[in-house]
């Protein structure tokens, strides 16, 4: 029985199947990286040229020169950092409260509360009136318009809920009886037990702030405070309509393409350092919400 | 004086009533538990005491005061939870000195209470372990370590012991006993389990649905429940219960039944009760078995011999109802295959009425 078969044919030929199909998706998203690096790198002939597959073709770090010594992009660089990490904390310091508030029986009124947020995931208002609401309440060109006009969301409020309504109610009342008032509760027992799921969520808040575009580019003129996502943006643009750039592209061993790859990278390095400190709590973080024990 | 009072405690959600006026006295120091069927109500008027459910009606007084309106922790009570909610992201010493500090008390006092407790309690070398990192007898001790070390007037305890095994029960039903003498606090204690009861309680409190049934001392529930209920409840296997007629037996009153009849203790309701249908109730400890049935025993068949060591159950078909005789085993096993009726002593015998259940009046007997 040395080699007792644990495996039918057809489980075997089912695991190969989904290895090549897993092989397939982790190569097609793991391409534009390598392919963006090896841009990157590479000489703006070669890049313009189209001759650039997997790696670099005549390798310089021109494009990087030409981004690092632009202030602008040091500045973008900065701004993302004050939009995310001022944007996370914003976002958690709504979640957390909101989230345990809408996941207790006694709150009055819990059922329409919570409609209300659910409602939210499926129906906004819409480009036009959100930008005029921003602008009548003074948010646009500001730090603080971008940092709290999108702290909360429906959906990470929502996974923050389930994880508290998951947590024994015994905790709570434990916690009661020891003499503690409820910010007591919520801080000393319910935000120690929910870090996988405040790291999730934190993570969330993370990535869409770091990547966030769209609402930066409607909501800020002032140069001086747009964040790295715009600063590409505004720097393919630039480049591209430049004469004088296109005219000295040829000999130039950067061009636009380099240029905004190296833009590219620079804007993934940090999402790349953080996410492995914070990959157990998101595997974790994921399932939580669902999962009663 | 730490005493506890409850005065015609309702209980009620919306519409549906679910404690009925509870009125229960607990005496300080003593030792009170609260038993029942699931759903009685018992773990309700706990919560209700604890400040952890509301009190609909009724007024609930702990050392002399009035709690109705008082949150849970500003009444000096403490209560070990059936899952022991024990946080999990502290060690045991800060699950312990967890009510200490938000009470801001100052570090010196926290540092020798959470020794002492420790001490009490055989913790002092689990203090950095976590509570994932105990075993559940360990847990129980932590959620208990938690209560006492606020030295609170009142200690609640909701079925603290039913998420333990059967040995492990066993040993921390005496350990709670005798941290109770040790350290005498008013304890009100509740559990479905009788024999949890029977062992810890200086007096018992049996409800069901929402009502108490009965106050007593353990054996005074054991030999005089006051109904049927009461009697079926406490006590394993619990009482038999048989329906029977009353006839004059010529030297006083007997129990008629399909299989023959006893003599029942000559009491005068008991006499008035002639010719009237009764439920009879037996203990099967207190059922003797007999292999010839003649007069003064009832005859019946043997289904099944339950062999448990120093004693036997005999599960017996009277009627085509069961009757268990609880028998000693030692020198008797080679006869117990032949038993085929049994009798008992009349005073050991408990009649209730058919309709209410209650048991007719005179049949008390002391321990």
């Amino acid at each position: 029985m040395a080699n007792m078969n644990l495996y039918s044919r057809g489980d075997k030929t089912f695991v190969i199947i989904n290895m090549v199909l897993i092989g397939i998706f982790t190569l097609s998203t793991l391409y534009p990286f390598v392919y963006i690096t090896a841009m990157s790198f590479s000489s703006g002939f070669a890049a313009t040229a189209g001759k650039v597959v997997l790696t670099p073709v005549q390798a310089t770090a021109e494009a990087y020169n030409y981004i690092l010594s632009d202030r602008m992009f040091w500045v973008s660089y900065g701004n993302t950092f004050i939009y995310t990490i001022g944007g996370t904390l914003m976002s958690l310091a709504f979640l957390i409260p909101g989230a345990y508030a809408l996941s207790r029986p006694q709150l009055y009124g819990r059922r329409f509360w919570n409609l209300i947020v659910a409602f939210t995931m499926w129906f906004n208002a819409g480009l036009i009136p959100f930008f005029l609401n921003m602008r009548d309440l003074g948010l646009l060109d500001s730090y603080f318009g971008i940092i709290i006009g999108f702290a909360v969301n429906g959906f990470n409020l929502i996974l923050l809920r389930n994880f508290f309504e998951g947590v024994p109610s015994s905790f709570e009342e434990a916690a009661r009886m020891d003499g503690a008032n409820d910010f007591q509760v919520l801080w000393k027992v319910y935000v120690p037990l929910a870090k996988p799921a405040i790291a999730t969520v934190a993570l969330f808040c993370m990535v869409a702030r770091w990547n966030g575009f769209f609402w930066a580019m409607v909501l800020l003129q002032d140069e001086d405070k747009i964040p790295l996502q715009v600063y590409l943006r505004h720097t393919i643009a630039t480049l591209s309509d430049d004469p004088e750039f296109t005219a000295t592209q040829l000999n130039a061993s950067y061009s636009f393409e380099t240029v905004s790859a190296a833009i590219i990278v620079c804007s993934i390095i940090p999402v790349l350092i953080i996410y492995p400190f914070i990959q157990k709590y998101f595997e974790k973080g994921i399932l939580l919400g669902g999962v009663k024990e | 004086m730490s005493g506890v009072k409850l005065d015609s405690i309702v209980k009620a959600y919306g519409a549906l009533q679910v404690v009925h006026g509870i009125d229960l006295n607990v005496n300080e120091k003593e030792f009170v538990v609260l038993v029942g069927p699931s759903g009685c109500g018992k773990s309700t008027t706990l919560r209700m005491i604890a400040g952890l459910e509301e009190i609909s009606d009724g007024q609930l007084t702990i050392d002399g005061r009035v709690m109705n309106r008082v949150a849970p922790k500003d009444r000096d009570v403490a209560m070990v939870f059936q899952n022991y909610a024990l946080y999990p992201h502290l060690n045991v010493a800060d699950n312990i000195a967890f009510g200490l500090r938000i009470r801001k008390e100052s570090a010196k006092t926290i540092d020798a209470s959470i020794e002492e407790v420790g001490n009490i309690l055989g913790l002092t070398e689990y203090m950095d372990r976590r509570p994932a990192d105990l075993s559940g007898g360990q847990r129980q001790r932590v959620a208990m370590g938690r209560a006492i070390v606020r030295r609170p007037k009142v200690f609640l305890f909701d079925e603290p012991l039913s998420n333990l095994d059967a040995k492990l029960r066993t040993q921390m039903r005496a350990e709670i006993k005798r941290l109770h003498k040790r350290l005498g606090a008013t304890s009100i204690y509740v559990t479905h389990d009788q024999v949890e009861a029977m062992t810890l309680a200086d007096r018992i409190v049996v409800m069901n649905d929402g009502r108490i049934e009965q106050i007593g001392t353990p054996m005074e529930l054991f030999l005089n429940p006051a109904n049927a209920f009461v009697a079926g409840f406490l006590g394993a296997p619990p009482m038999n219960q048989i329906t029977a007629t009353i006839a004059d037996g010529g030297n006083g009153p007997v129990a008629e039944f399909p299989g023959g009849s006893l003599a029942l203790a000559p009491l005068p309701d008991l006499q008035n009760a002639v010719g009237k249908s009764v439920i009879v109730g037996i203990r099967p400890e207190y059922a003797q078995t007999v292999t010839e049935p003649g007069p003064g025993s009832v005859s019946c068949d043997l289904d099944l011999v339950e062999t448990l060591g120093s004693e036997a159950l005999l599960h017996m078909s009277l009627g085509n109802k069961p009757f268990v005789i609880r028998t000693e085993t030692l020198g008797n096993i080679a006869r117990l295959n032949s038993v085929n009726g049994f009798t008992a002593d009349p005073e050991l015998i408990k009649v209730f009425d058919a309709d209410t259940g209650l048991a007719l009046s005179g049949q008390t007997r002391a321990a």
